[in-house]
């Protein structure tokens, strides 16, 4: 590692510098390649019948009528399927959970609406879609049940007879110590339910993929938007019943993930299938009717949570019961389930249970989503927090100080075993306290202001487990993948580098920032490294893009292997010049001699050297190619803070947010702008979750009423805050270059300070809301059932 | 494929990226559609296909309009630009390179449909502020960068550095 430290001290450092994106200029001319970019020739088109009820049996299905239509080649039903196929697996299965394998279509018995039921493949697109409608299936509606509380009662019908005997997937007890006698033995306790909506990742490119087959080669390859290339291919080859080394799949350029585009959908597989069987390639573009009931939704979650503090305000105990919704069945990778790891937040509190309850609903699979549980769990503690300073008759800001674990305290090992690395919490909500003048608002009153609107003040403290801890944590978890990340390196003739990764490029910044590394330990231009992503016929077998993991792990592949190529660099450019390569630098395009430094040698020489192994010693092997894999040795704890101010008309529940501040600490930072731009994107889906996105479904019916951009609303350039980011950065002491993961931080504070910022507002009328999104709506019925001493009123 | 179709094929003429194109089209292909499937435009794209996404923002006659929500056959005689045409020989133009210095796109699956928005507000001539330019630009969706370096972007081009 002596060549990492030496190119450290003398470069002016890449690693903190915003340097132009690598990404940008192919995507700003248009010339980005997303998957339905791609059209082989003779190309057919697959359109998918789905079955339109949360709950239902198949009686029969008429596809003759169908299959004959001109244009058309192929028609798939479930009951094919299953006889040629072996069911997609879970990535990340909640542990303790009964398998509930499921197959590309269903057969006897759909589970949520929007389930693939018949495939059809046809010349055009239009083509598929009218034999779609002409094939008729005959569906006995079976009672159904939406809500994730009521699919644990015992009169609920069960989902999943021949596997479970109650719609109880798995229920995961953690914690320590015994809260329950301290609760007893509370000055006070305060305790609530908590809803979180269910929400739409909502990437703006839908899913597709392009399956071509080559029987002679047995080579599949299929082109699939997704965020982790290697391990569709795993799930398509075992799905497919093929080796490993006859499927290649390549992925382009993503138009967002967000946790959505985590592992095999069923329709990449029957685009497959359906390539395979008839000799052409099969192209699928979700469109987005079917995005809306076919790709993963998110967070729906009830906590009920309880806190119980002494009378000085010191927390004494945390319990946290809640039930997420995994709807009809696994999503390819699984649900969110870091609610557990991270339930008592940055607070010091030794005893602490906690227990995830999962239940099967009829409605579409919950898949990751940016935060996995951590935006949820966070709403329901900072509202409680929030509601203990009320009873209590403290100021808010001073009791989380009270509780909040000092940078002294760190590392700490939370009651579930997690371990927060280091830090400073208390420092980022003293930043944003700060920075909103909280004793100049709070000196100004609550109002009511001259235009009758209350002023209040929210404030929301976290932390956040980025990567993972280890691949042992996650065998014993039963994830199907590893912690670490690979990156090959490869000297080209022209004097650069060709970084290859498995990482795919969907809006992370990854080939900047990977590129900026290896140029930084290298030593080599940023501009003459070139990277080459998501190809799995090309890079080495990765994990890929998801918990805020790429840089974690990836940034330590990436210097080790960095380091190595600069090292064998500097060893043949000694033997040419007759220096010693500790006497040597990369500078640019030359190596030379630091103290020399007209005793120089191209790089470009070099590399052609090494790859046609003429002029190197005759100890050194020939070419310049290194592939490295780093784990880390834990995850890292990113953290951080914010503060809403909120006017809130009492009459009508209307309500505007006036100002957001947010501090975070993502330890070190390789691009401040990419950095950025990752936490407003993901505030502004936090700012979404909390205000305006929630899928909602009919009770009767148990239909989606909102499955269309017309009517769920995403933020538009309009509909958002002033935000203003502030910053900390002290280095993880567990990851290289101290970085912590950035793309999730985002996501978690806006639905608490909002809320917490309403009901302070409206504190002299004992408003307290306790679900997301928080609507006007919402606000006016929670206001209507405080003035009326509690009765149920909210919605 | 159209050969297969049972409806009768339409004859338009029309101007794209400054490059004349007579072609026969389905009656119910999109304008979108034909952008990326008959002339291999792939930068337009499609996100929705009922208007709301924005993604697939084109202009026509130099107005910005939503290319699902035009049929092909309504181009006829018609003059669309697309975000092929901003670049001029391996220049980037300044509203891209707006974009690239203001983090103004991650993903970059919306960012032809802010750019093409964009010009048209450019080429209008009005005066626009940033609260302005926000409203402007609400008729195009970005999932990943919450619109701060767009909207910089936008207003550093079309009102200068003296912000």
């Amino acid at each position: 590692m002596s060549s990492v430290e030496v190119a450290e001290q003398q470069a002016p450092s890449l690693i903190g510098s915003s340097v132009p994106r690598k990404e940008d200029d192919r995507l700003l001319q248009g010339d980005g390649r997303f998957t339905d970019d791609v059209e082989p020739a003779r190309s057919l088109h697959m359109a998918v019948g789905r079955c339109p009820f949360p709950h239902a049996r198949i009686e029969s299905i008429e596809a003759a009528e169908a299959a004959a239509m001109p244009g058309v080649h192929q028609v798939l039903t479930g009951v094919e399927v299953e006889a040629r196929t072996e069911p997609i697996s879970v990535l990340r299965p909640v542990p303790g959970a009964a398998d509930l394998p499921f197959y590309a279509l269903a057969s006897e018995v759909c589970v949520f609406e929007g389930q693939p039921v018949v495939s059809v493949v046809a010349e055009s697109r239009q083509l598929a879609e009218d034999a779609v409608e002409a094939i008729w299936i005959d569906y006995e509606p079976l009672a159904h049940v939406s809500d994730p509380i009521a699919a644990l009662a015992p009169e609920a019908p069960v989902l999943h007879p021949e596997r479970m005997d109650s719609n109880l997937l798995a229920s995961n007890p953690q914690g320590r110590g015994e809260p329950e006698k301290r609760l007893a033995e509370a000055v006070v306790v305060v305790e609530d339910s908590f809803r979180i909506g269910r929400v739409s990742p909502l990437p703006m490119e839908p899913r597709a993929v392009v399956a071509e087959w080559r029987p002679g080669a047995r080579e599949l390859i299929a082109h699939v938007s997704t965020q982790v290339p290697h391990l569709v291919r795993m799930q398509l080859a075992e799905s497919l019943r093929l080796g490993e080394s006859e499927v290649r799949v390549v992925t382009g350029d993503v138009g967002g993930g967000f946790g959505l585009k985590l592992g095999l959908y069923p329709e990449d597989l029957l685009a497959c299938l359906h390539a395979i069987e008839l000799r052409r390639p099969v192209k699928w573009t979700e469109d987005r009717v079917e995005h809306f009931r076919a790709s993963t939704h998110a967070r729906e979650a009830v906590h009920d949570f309880r806190i119980a503090a002494d009378a000085e305000g010191r927390f004494l105990a945390m319990t946290d019961t809640y039930v997420t919704d995994l709807g009809g069945q696994n999503s390819p990778f699984g649900s969110a389930q870091l609610s557990s790891i991270v339930f008592t937040g940055p607070y010091r509190v030794e005893d602490a249970t906690v227990e995830r309850r999962v239940a099967v609903t009829n409605k579409t699979p919950i898949g990751a989503y940016r935060g996995y549980g951590q935006p949820e769990v966070n709403f329901a503690r900072e509202l409680l927090v929030d509601r203990l300073a009320r009873r209590l008759g403290r100021d808010p800001l001073e009791l989380r100080l009270q509780n909040m674990l000092s940078e002294e305290e760190l590392p700490w090992k939370n009651a579930v075993g997690a371990l927060y690395d280091s830090g400073d919490y208390g420092r980022c909500l003293r930043m944003v306290a700060e920075r909103i003048d909280y004793g100049g608002l709070r000196a100004a009153g609550r109002g009511p202001r001259p235009d009758g609107r209350y002023v209040g003040v929210g404030f929301t403290s976290f932390v956040e487990r980025t990567g993972y801890a280890s691949a042992r944590f996650l065998a014993n978890r039963g994830s199907r993948f590893g912690a670490h990340e690979s990156v090959t390196l490869r000297a080209n003739r022209s004097g650069g580098i060709d970084l290859y990764t498995g990482v795919s490029t969907f809006g992370q910044s990854n080939e900047t920032a990977f590129a900026q590394i290896c140029a930084e330990v290298h030593g080599i231009d940023y501009a003459a490294v070139r990277v080459h992503a998501g190809d799995t016929g090309a890079t080495p077998l990765n994990t890929g893009a998801f918990a805020s993991r790429t840089l974690i792990a990836g940034s330590g592949a990436v210097r080790e292997a960095a380091a190595a190529l600069r090292a064998k660099t500097l060893r043949i450019a000694a033997a040419r010049l007759e220096l010693e390569p500790d006497a040597l630098e990369i500078a640019g395009d030359v190596v030379r001699c630091r103290e020399q430094p007209q005793r120089a040698i191209g790089l470009a020489e070099i590399h052609v050297a090494a790859i046609t192994g003429q002029g190197i010693p005759g100890d050194e092997e020939p070419g310049l190619e290194v592939t490295a894999h780093f784990e880390p040795s834990a995850a890292a704890f990113a953290y951080g803070s914010a503060a809403a101010v909120v006017a809130v008309d009492a009459e009508t529940g209307e309500f505007e947010i006036e100002r957001f501040v947010m501090a975070h600490d993502s330890g070190r930072i390789v691009n401040p702008r990419a950095v950025e731009g990752q936490v407003r994107g993901a505030l502004a889906q936090g700012f979404g979750a909390a205000l305006s996105e929630e899928l909602r479904y009919e009770e009767d019916s148990g239909q989606l009423l909102n499955g269309t951009m017309l009517d769920y609303f995403v933020p538009t350039a309009s509909d958002l805050p002033p935000i203003e980011l502030l910053h900390t950065e002290v280095p993880s002491p567990v990851t290289p270059f101290g970085v912590r993961g950035v793309g999730e931080t985002g996501t978690i504070p806006p639905g608490a300070s909002i809320a917490n910022a309403v009901c302070d507002a409206l504190a002299e009328f004992g408003v307290e809301i306790s679900s997301l999104p928080i609507t006007p709506e919402r606000v006016w019925r929670a206001l209507r059932e405080a003035s009326n001493g509690g009765e149920g009123l909210e919605g | 494929m159209d050969e297969l179709a049972t409806e009768e094929l339409v004859e338009i003429t029309v101007t794209v990226n400054g490059t004349v194109h007579r072609e026969r089209v389905s009656p119910r292909m999109h304008a979108a559609d034909f952008l990326r499937q008959r002339l291999g435009l792939t930068g337009t794209h499609i996100g929705c296909e009922q208007g709301v996404c924005g993604m697939c923002t084109v202009l026509l006659d130099g107005e910005a309009v939503k290319g699902c929500l035009l049929l092909a056959p309504q181009l006829d005689g018609r003059e669309l630009r697309t975000v092929e045409s901003l670049a001029q020989g391996g220049e980037l133009a300044p509203l891209q390179q707006a974009f690239k210095d203001c983090g103004g796109l991650q993903c970059g699956f919306c960012t032809p449909g802010f750019l093409m928005t964009a010009t048209a507000l450019r080429e209008s001539g009005r005066r626009l502020d940033r609260e302005q330019i926000r409203e402007e630009l609400s008729g195009v969706l970005c999932r990943c960068t919450g619109y701060d370096g767009i909207l910089t972007a936008v207003d550093r081009v079309l009102n200068g550095e003296q912000r």
